[in-house]
């Protein structure tokens, strides 16, 4: 298992002293956009930390996570604006809703495979979406649920920016807990090779299940805090696919199936997200093609992560076509590695290549 | 409910069928064939949409003679898709195609934000309103209406399923693109290029989107984001129908339109959320769909 932190001191310690520094930066009291970018991230990587467990380590690639989150979300919502509840008694609510949901979800729905899982989950997501905005008497439909403001907002600043973080810290420990278990590595073995683990006695059905659910849990629990922290939820802004997407791309970039992976991935995608939105590179505001740009790095990853060992499929490719030692195909294939590194490197520093040309061709006509 | 809602819904299912056909043909295809979920399918459809806007907005030509345009249009950019982006990834997961082709539809779309702005854009011709009325009732004022617009694409998309499905099974180029489908090894054995076949398969299936986006155009209002929900639409209407053959596709957009007439009339609110339903209905007692096959055949 390529499990970072596991007889990993270098990586302990980075996390500690990671976490050191979060925990005593609103000493220096950061302004109200660190705040926001930080919990954004916070919450981002919590939804990672949930795709991980169904996508990274059991090898299912769900696509309709953000149902947990607006499911969550509305929890939180309906608890609170009708019944006046406290806030956090919602969010683990929220959580065991989003769960028992995954359950009766999962059972129909985790017996499929590949693409098919995959369009499943896109359509009950886009369902359960459907089914909220309709109805109305308990949701308020389209029109959205307004939530009360916690004041004053340096409190509130603070009281999210440490909830988010506790979340992160929980996803991390919830993830190192389950997968030094037996369900964990049945997990594991489910990825491998799912007729394989089920003729070992692994009860596969059980196994994808609880990951299902205790994914929904996570996605569920970011939901419940997403409501109160934006104070307003409407179904087409909750149960936005880019949710699921984001959560997804988290992973990928920082590694599937590790600990460590949702975390660095997620505070990558934040942190060039934020940049691209506000930074104005040669006078240049980039805000209106940040989607663009986003999309253009996406393909970017996609395709450099074919050559990076030891995962990158096409090495294996061409270690079936040459016949050579993997090592040696890695060490030959490095330097186009390095350039597309290069690439990336290169979008980041000056977004504006991305777009110089429909920028020309716009300018002309 | 009177006969003249039951026939009038009958021919909207019919009506609404032959658009989505031909709206997941293509989709079908490039799936079966190449075995990726096609997330740029939505987008391609959208610019289908625009070619016409443009073309009938600037150069006043009629919208239905705009298809063959943007067929050729859509026909160059699948090319040049599949050609420099797609063909890289092809034998990597599922996961990869699926994030990439995710990427490029979120470049594609948000281009054409920036081109065309988010406004909603409409088609109206002269004859957009007339219909030819079907067993009208002059005592109640009521009638079966056939708009003139869906009627004239409901023939082009029957055309267009017909010519593809003869493509498919009659020339050396489907027997080229069902052999690599089958087995890509073998093909390429049997001197099949199969980057080209690859790169063909998917400008068709883009050409396909183009035709199909050229006739929502004339029938409602767009702007650059609506052909995500065409992509789900093809996702379901694939899997209902099954993978394999044209006519499984056409099949497919039947009981869909069915499906989404029938719930319209009940619960409008509810007519995806139904079809989604019947998706995973579908998906877990019969995976290969109601007319599916292993493969194309």
């Amino acid at each position: 298992m390529r499990d970072v932190l596991r007889n990993n001191r270098t990586s302990i310690l980075i996390g500690a002293v990671g976490l050191a520094a979060l925990l005593l930066l609103p000493l220096t009291t950061p302004s109200g956009f660190v705040y926001r970018t930080l919990t954004s991230m916070f919450l981002l990587i919590v939804t990672a930390q949930g795709w991980n467990l169904i996508g990274g380590y059991t090898g299912y690639a769900a696509f309709g996570n953000v149902a947990f989150f607006g499911l969550g979300a509305y929890a939180t919502g309906i608890l609170m604006y009708r019944h006046e509840w406290q806030f956090l008694p919602t969010v683990v609510v929220g959580g065991l809703i989003a769960a028992g949901y995954a359950v009766i979800i999962g059972l129909p729905v985790l017996r499929l495979r590949g693409h098919y899982f995959a369009i499943a989950t896109l359509g009950v997501a886009e369902a359960t979406r459907e089914i909220v905005a309709w109805w109305t008497p308990v949701t308020e439909g389209a029109a959205g649920i307004s939530l009360p403001f916690l004041k004053p907002i340096s409190a509130a600043q603070n009281f999210f920016y440490y909830l988010t973080l506790g979340m992160v810290v929980f996803g991390a420990a919830l993830t190192w807990f389950v997968i030094r278990r037996k369900l964990g590595y049945s997990w594991v073995a489910i990825r491998a090779d799912e007729d394989a683990a089920r003729m070992l006695g692994i009860n596969t059905t059980a196994s994808k299940v609880t990951a299902f659910a205790l994914t929904a849990f996570l996605v569920g629990i970011a939901g419940s805090v997403y409501a109160y922290y934006n104070s307003f939820i409407a179904p087409e802004e909750v149960f936005k696919i880019d949710r699921t997407l984001q959560a997804i791309l988290a992973v990928v970039l920082g590694g599937a199936g590790t600990i460590a992976g949702p975390i660095a991935g997620g505070m990558i995608f934040q942190l060039v997200s934020t940049f691209l939105i506000f930074s104005k590179p040669f006078g240049i505001d980039l805000g209106q093609f940040h989607v663009t740009i986003m999309g253009i790095f996406i393909v970017l990853v996609v395709e450099m992560a074919q050559i990076t060992p030891p995962v990158g499929f096409n090495l294996f490719v061409l270690q079936g076509m040459t016949g050579r030692q993997i090592t040696w195909i890695a060490r030959q294939s490095a330097p186009f590695f390095v350039l597309m590194v290069v690439m990336v490197g290169l979008l980041v520093a000056f977004p504006g290549l991305a777009t110089w040309l429909p920028a020309q061709m716009r300018g002309a006509g | 409910m009177s006969g003249i809602l039951i026939g009038q819904s009958a021919v909207n299912v019919l009506l609404l069928t032959g658009v989505l056909t031909i709206a997941a043909l293509g989709f079908s295809i490039v799936w079966g064939v190449m075995n990726i979920i096609n997330l740029v399918h939505g987008a391609t459809i959208m610019l289908g949409a625009y070619v016409t806007y443009i073309a009938f907005a600037f150069a006043g030509i009629d919208p239905f003679l705009t298809i063959p345009l943007s067929m050729a249009l859509m026909f160059g950019l699948g090319y040049l898709i599949q050609r420099g982006v797609i063909n890289y990834v092809m034998r990597a997961p599922m996961l990869t195609t699926f994030l990439l082709t995710f990427g490029l539809e979120i470049v594609i779309i948000n281009l054409a934000q920036f081109f065309f702005k988010s406004d909603l854009r409409a088609i109206t011709t002269g004859y957009s309103g007339a219909s030819l009325t079907l067993f009208g009732d002059a005592t109640q004022n009521v009638s079966v209406e056939v708009p003139y617009i869906k009627l004239g694409a409901l023939i082009i998309a029957l055309f267009l399923t017909a010519l593809t499905h003869l493509l498919m099974n009659n020339t050396r180029l489907g027997r080229a693109i069902r052999a690599t489908g089958m087995d890509k090894d073998a093909a390429q054995l049997t001197g099949a290029k199969i980057g080209t076949v690859y790169a063909i398969t998917f400008a068709l299936s883009a050409a396909l989107a183009g035709a199909a986006g050229s006739l929502i155009a004339m029938t409602q209002s767009f702007q650059p984001g609506f052909g995500g929900t065409y992509t789900l639409y093809a996702f379901v209407i694939v899997v209902l129908g099954g993978l394999g053959s044209v006519p499984a596709v056409a099949i497919g957009a039947f009981v869909f339109s069915l499906i989404t007439v029938l719930t319209g009339l009940w619960q409008p609110g509810l007519t995806q959320a139904a079809a989604f339903l019947l998706l995973v209905v579908v998906l877990v007692v019969k995976p290969s769909g109601i007319a599916g096959k292993a493969f194309y055949q």
